[in-house]
């Protein structure tokens, strides 16, 4: 043991003396160190901490990312207005409520040379119906039935879902031939994965796993990347932000504080877009007074500066959200005209006073009361969420000025989700919306089939909003086909959410994008939106596929 | 021998203790694994929802059976060295992840911890012997200054300074992304490489207990009669310092050992997490923070044997050193 | 760390402690007066002290001399050091200069209230051990010994967050239980030593009680090994306090030192250059934990006179 140590510790002191001249080797995973562009696209991926774990099992929830450029589902909506890039189908028809038909490529490969069919698709959702803890995404609890013939898929639901599709569209195809033998497909780490899409695994590191372009695939001669890097990300985020901006990556997902100085400034190729990608709400409990009252929550609302909030919590990269409910201005297609300052409210005092006075609470010597009791609220949050943080301290400040106490409770995650899940919060910071798509957003946060009695968990409507006009107009536009009946259903929505303000928004959460064009353009920007800049979800595919040689 | 025996009883006792204590505590915790795996989604931006958390669940396999029957499969596991799948990522056995960290930590704080004791001691009987000279006072003062760091805002600014701005080193990790942990010069050179700076942050904020317990025993020993005998012979200083006094100095600091080993493995929790270094430390942050009951049950037990083993080596030492403590 | 060096001492040195002071106890006062002269003798532990006594002063001065509100969010954030804000501001727009001297009060709190709980526990259970040969100290010295052997930070990771409410008291409490098993340890085996002294089975004969023995014979004969353990559990109580809020399991709205570091890490001080606001908490911690570490220098030297500076 001594005479090992011993040696060890000789070589570490010459590692010592080494390591300022090898210190060169630091950069060699460098995508763009060369002069000239690069074909290989390095991607800051997964957190692999301390290691990677070598999944790429389409439906775990463990899976590398890199496993969505391997398989393909049959269509990507798009996350900032819902729009549809088609992969393995080449469209799809809404044949009526509960029907949804899909027309399928031809001429697809399995990177293995087996031909993809319409049997593949049927395969790969009733394994899901099989196993249900792939489900992730919970399509048999809508689903009825998936047939085939010849090259179309035929999908019928329970009930009239219409915007179901967006989640339909997005199952990840395996091959039948080499997944029917798989016994047991919920632990199975695929590490040899055969897909349809542009890329094929190549080599697998315990920190950095590589892929290929896949020479066969249905439009190889559109793909730019030869090669994608996917180097492990830390699972401490500042060491990240140190790794992104030594210029190592080609696009990562990562909050910078001061982009212009810390990022841009560094290379003349660094671009960042940083849309809004969800809304960031007080969630209040409205099994709770004075909570449950309206005009309570408009009191709230109206005593706010939302610029402000927004600049405390994300310094101004976004702004106050419109409380129509949308995110703006990626769904500005679907706003009601009829909305005022398409649904931006300014911080007003006498309006807020007029608002607690209607519910009951009057100001007295400072402070906001009814019946003698001080208005309070104890405001939730993840205590290394610092961006909600921020934003419920300045909520707190603002609030106290019309007279209301906020107590600020900052538990650990696990913890906050526990509460929020159980209900047993006065209020909660929390994220709303975010899918693309209006009515994923509005139905997960208000129908009132998620609202859980108190003390049995949720993961949804977590204020236990309940309102049986917000529920049929829900229904509605879950059946609506035509595009006025979807309008009419939405605008109905927005509407509510404006006027009842059943969560109380508060600004855009970002998505917070990082690019270099030095080897690759067409990335996703303000002024060509077509996916947000993430680097997990599906967005990955949509956004690979996109690129074009510098 | 009856002290000996004794020794072992408390021994097995207290891993017992320690074993149960190890189960109690993070069931104590709040939040379950389900939540946490559930926040590592949203953290990540993903829309969660409720046919996710239905799905975690069954794949997740959330904690079952009465607390009785988990303790006793607990402590059966605990014998066979069966530590099952982490709660967060199930594909995982923890007995694969501390194989994996392990290395790792014990390279690194292995290889700190010699390097401290063998510089600090030398620095120490230095020290010692020039006691109330220029040089004792520049080592002691040196010393307490960077033992009063804290352990990760060194290793902070020394990320800061030669990953960062000197770009000398990498940012984060054990090795370069894409290599594959062999036995290699190449990979071997290139993993100490990346242990230079949290090495260097261990061992300097290790130093000090290994030097005022040496500088100590030898201005104790510096009294004994042997020494001024050996002076009055006219032996060289330096002979006296090292052959005789620093001998018989050196074995109560050597007692300090597994002592000194828990608290370095403390520290190094926190600086893997800074530099991001593969080891024990970080995974045990990990797990803590996702609340992965078995994997950290088995950190938890990994660490805690190796003390306690540590500890009842001490113990006998102790006894040999000091038979007073014997006669009890 | 000095805690270690003394796990042998009084073994290896038994000349080392003072004779007997059976009749001639001096009243507190004096005693205390006597101890602090031979302190502050020393002159590292005069270094300690002043610096102790600068921090106490910056703690307690804190609302007079800082410029701003700690909290106050008026100002544009990720400001680099200027003559308005010496050290910058947070990315909240808060002026870190000021939060850095209130900072003191949490750092100073938590180490001389966590250090003293330590402290008690310690001697508590370090002096009945000792002085309890049999059932009694086997047990107590299986707790000690089980309080050593579980990994300290990790323990109080999962402390703290069990402890979900996150206030410094929580910090305290955690230290506390944590920090006590080397200094019990330690006053367990000088206390073994003591009893076989001619002049405690002397007092144990004349048929004086227990605690009586305990606390007049035993307890005088190591105030310095008491103090030592202090001073050691309050350096540890700082480092921890530190460790901890900087993991983001202390209260971040609390404003001290550690907090300070984990904003900076939050918002990544080192990228935005901001470096001062990651330096100076740190160098203060490191200062205050030296100055406990220098104070007992001077302790040390109570108890061993070959300590003692020529």
């Amino acid at each position: 043991m001594i005479r090992t140590s011993v040696i060890r510790t000789v070589a570490a002191a010459v590692a010592l003396a080494l390591g300022v001249t090898a210190c060169a080797g630091a950069d060699q995973n460098s995508g763009n160190s060369s002069g000239k562009p690069s074909s290989v696209l390095t991607i800051q991926g997964d957190a692999g901490d301390p290691t990677l774990t070598e999944n790429f099992n389409p439906y775990s929830s463990t899976q590398l990312e890199g496993t969505r450029l391997i398989y393909e589902p049959l269509e990507v909506p798009s996350s900032v207005n819902g729009s549809y890039t088609p992969f393995l189908a080449t469209g799809s028809t809404v044949v009526n409520p509960t029907t949804i038909k899909y027309t399928l490529r031809s001429g697809v490969k399995w990177s293995d040379g087996k031909p993809f069919s319409a049997a593949d698709v049927v395969f790969s959702f009733n394994l899901l119906k099989k196993f249900p803890p792939l489900d992730t995404t919970g399509v048999w609890a809508q689903l009825k039935t998936v047939t085939s013939s010849g090259n179309t898929v035929t999908m019928t639901l329970q009930k009239p879902n219409v915007p179901f599709a967006a989640t339909l569209a997005q199952v990840p195809i395996v091959p039948q031939h080499l997944w029917q033998s798989v016994k047991d497909p919920t632990k199975f780490t695929n590490t040899k994965p055969v897909g349809t899409g542009p890329f094929e695994l190549d080599k697998f590191a315990p920190t950095q796993y590589m892929e290929k372009k896949n020479g066969s695939y249905w439009r190889a001669g559109t793909i730019a990347p030869t090669e994608v890097k996917f180097p492990a990300q830390s699972s401490n985020q500042s060491t990240n932000q140190l790794d992104v901006t030594s210029g190592k990556f080609d696009w990562s997902y990562n909050y910078l504080p001061n982009v212009q100085k810390t990022f841009v400034s560094k290379d003349s190729h660094n671009k960042y877009w940083f849309p809004p990608g969800g809304t960031i709400g007080l969630f209040l409990n409205l099994t709770k007074a004075p909570y449950n009252d309206a005009n309570f929550r408009l009191g709230i609302s109206y005593a706010l500066n939302r610029s402000t909030i927004a600049q405390k919590a994300v310094n101004g990269y976004t702004g106050a959200a419109s409380l129509s409910g949308l995110v703006l201005p990626n769904l500005k297609a679907d706003l009601d005209p009829s909305l005022p300052n398409q649904g931006m409210v300014t911080q007003n005092t006498d309006q807020a006073m007029a608002a607690f006075n209607k519910a009951g609470y009057t100001l007295q010597g400072g402070k906001l009361e009814k019946a003698g009791k001080q208005a309070s609220i104890t405001l939730s949050m993840p205590n290394n969420f610092t961006d909600w943080v921020a934003a419920a301290t300045e909520v707190k400040a603002e609030l106290a000025k019309v007279g209301v106490a906020v107590t600020l409770d900052e538990p650990q995650y696990a913890q906050y989700e526990k509460q929020i899940g159980a209900g047993t919060f006065d209020a909660a910071m929390g994220g709303f919306g975010g899918s693309g798509n209006p009515y994923t957003d509005f139905n997960n946060a208000l129908n009132s089939k998620y609202a859980a009695p108190i003390n049995t968990a949720t993961v949804n409507n977590f204020e236990r909003f309940k309102s049986p006009t917000v529920d049929s107009a829900l229904a509605k536009l879950a059946a609506a086909t035509g595009q006025s009946a979807q309008q009419q259903a939405t605008y109905q929505l927005e509407q509510f959410m404006y006027h009842q303000q059943p969560i109380v928004l508060l600004y855009y959460g970002g998505s917070w994008g990082l690019f270099s064009d030095k080897n690759f353009t067409g990335w996703p920007s303000a002024s060509d939106p077509y996916m947000l800049p993430t680097t997990y979800n599906n967005a990955m595919l949509v956004v690979v596929t996109h690129l074009r040689k510098a | 021998m009856r002290y000996v025996l004794s020794r072992i009883g408390l021994f097995v006792l207290t891993l017992w203790a320690a074993v149960t204590l190890n189960f109690i505590l993070p069931r104590l915790m709040p939040g379950s694994p389900l939540d946490a795996a559930l926040a590592k989604l949203a953290a990540s931006g993903q829309q969660v929802t409720n046919a996710q958390r239905t799905a975690l669940e069954s794949e997740l396999g959330s904690p079952h059976g009465t607390v009785l029957s988990q303790y006793w499969d607990y402590l059966g596991n605990m014998v066979t060295l069966n530590f099952g799948h982490s709660y967060t990522d199930p594909t995982r056995t923890v007995g694969g992840s501390i194989a994996r960290a392990l290395p790792w930590t014990l390279i690194l704080v292995g290889v700190t911890t010699i390097i401290a004791f063998v510089v600090g001691t030398l620095l120490g009987v230095w020290a010692g012997w020039r006691r109330g000279t220029k040089a004792d006072t520049t080592v002691t003062m040196g010393a307490t200054f960077f033992a009063s760091f804290p352990p990760f805002w060194l290793g902070l600014l020394l990320l800061y300074v030669f990953a960062f701005k000197l770009k000398w080193f990498a940012i984060k990790g054990g090795y370069s992304e894409g290599l594959t942990p062999n036995w290699s010069p190449s990979f071997i050179s290139d993993a100490m490489q990346h242990s230079v700076l949290p090495g260097i942050t261990l061992a300097l904020t290790a130093l000090s207990g290994w030097v005022f317990g040496m500088r100590n025993n030898m201005i104790n020993t510096a009294g004994e009669d042997y020494v001024t005998f050996a002076e009055a012979n006219g032996l060289k200083q330096r002979t006296i310092a090292l052959r005789y006094a620093a001998r018989n100095a050196i074995l109560p600091n050597v007692t300090a050992f597994g002592l000194s080993l828990g608290a370095v493995l403390g520290g190094s929790v926190l600086v893997e997490g800074v530099f991001s270094y593969p080891g024990l430390g970080h995974l045990l942050f990990e797990a803590v923070t996702n609340h992965d009951y078995p994997l950290m049950q088995a950190l938890f037990l990994v660490l805690t044997v190796g003390m306690l083993t540590a500890i009842f080596i001490v113990d006998l030492l102790y006894a040999r050193i000091d038979p007073r403590v014997v006669r009890t | 760390m000095s805690i270690l060096q003394t796990v042998e001492q009084p073994a290896e040195t038994p000349s080392s402690i003072p004779g007997p002071r059976r009749t001639s106890l001096p009243g507190p006062i004096q005693f205390l007066g006597r101890a602090f002269a031979t302190v502050w003798s020393n002159g590292k532990a005069r270094i300690g002290l002043s610096l102790l006594g600068l921090f106490i002063l910056i703690a307690l001065l804190a609302p007079l001399i800082s410029p701003d509100s700690p909290t106050s969010t008026d100002y544009t954030p990720y400001e680099g050091p200027s003559g308005a804000h010496w050290f910058g501001t947070t990315g909240n727009g808060q002026d870190v200069f000021s939060q850095f001297l209130y900072g003191a009060r949490v750092s100073l709190l938590v180490g001389l209230i966590a250090g003293f709980g330590a402290t008690f526990i310690a001697a508590t259970l370090g002096l009945i051990a000792g002085y309890r040969p049999g059932v009694v100290d086997n047990v107590l010295s299986f707790i000690t010994n089980l309080a050593l052997v579980l990994p300290g930070i990790p323990l109080m990771i999962i402390l703290a967050a069990y402890l979900s409410s996150h206030s410094v008291w929580t910090i305290v409490l955690v230290v506390a239980l944590t920090a006590w098993a080397t200094g019990s340890r330690v006053i367990r085996s000088q206390a073994i030593t003591l009893r076989t002294r001619d002049f405690v089975t002397s007092a144990q004969f004349s048929g004086e009680r227990l605690g009586r023995v305990v606390f007049r014979e035993i307890l005088p004969n190591m105030t310095s090994l008491v103090a030592a353990s202090f001073f050691a559990a309050a350096t540890a109580a700082v480092m921890a306090e530190a460790s901890l809020e900087f993991l983001g399991l202390g209260n971040p709205a609390t404003i001290s030192w550690g907090t300070i570091l984990y904003q900076a890490q939050q918002q990544n001080a080192l990228l935005t250059g901001q470096w001062l606001m990651i330096f100076a908490p740190g160098l203060a911690i490191a200062l205050l934990a030296l100055s406990f570490t220098l104070i007992n220098f001077g302790v040390d030297a109570l108890s061993n006179p070959r300590l003692r500076e020529k």
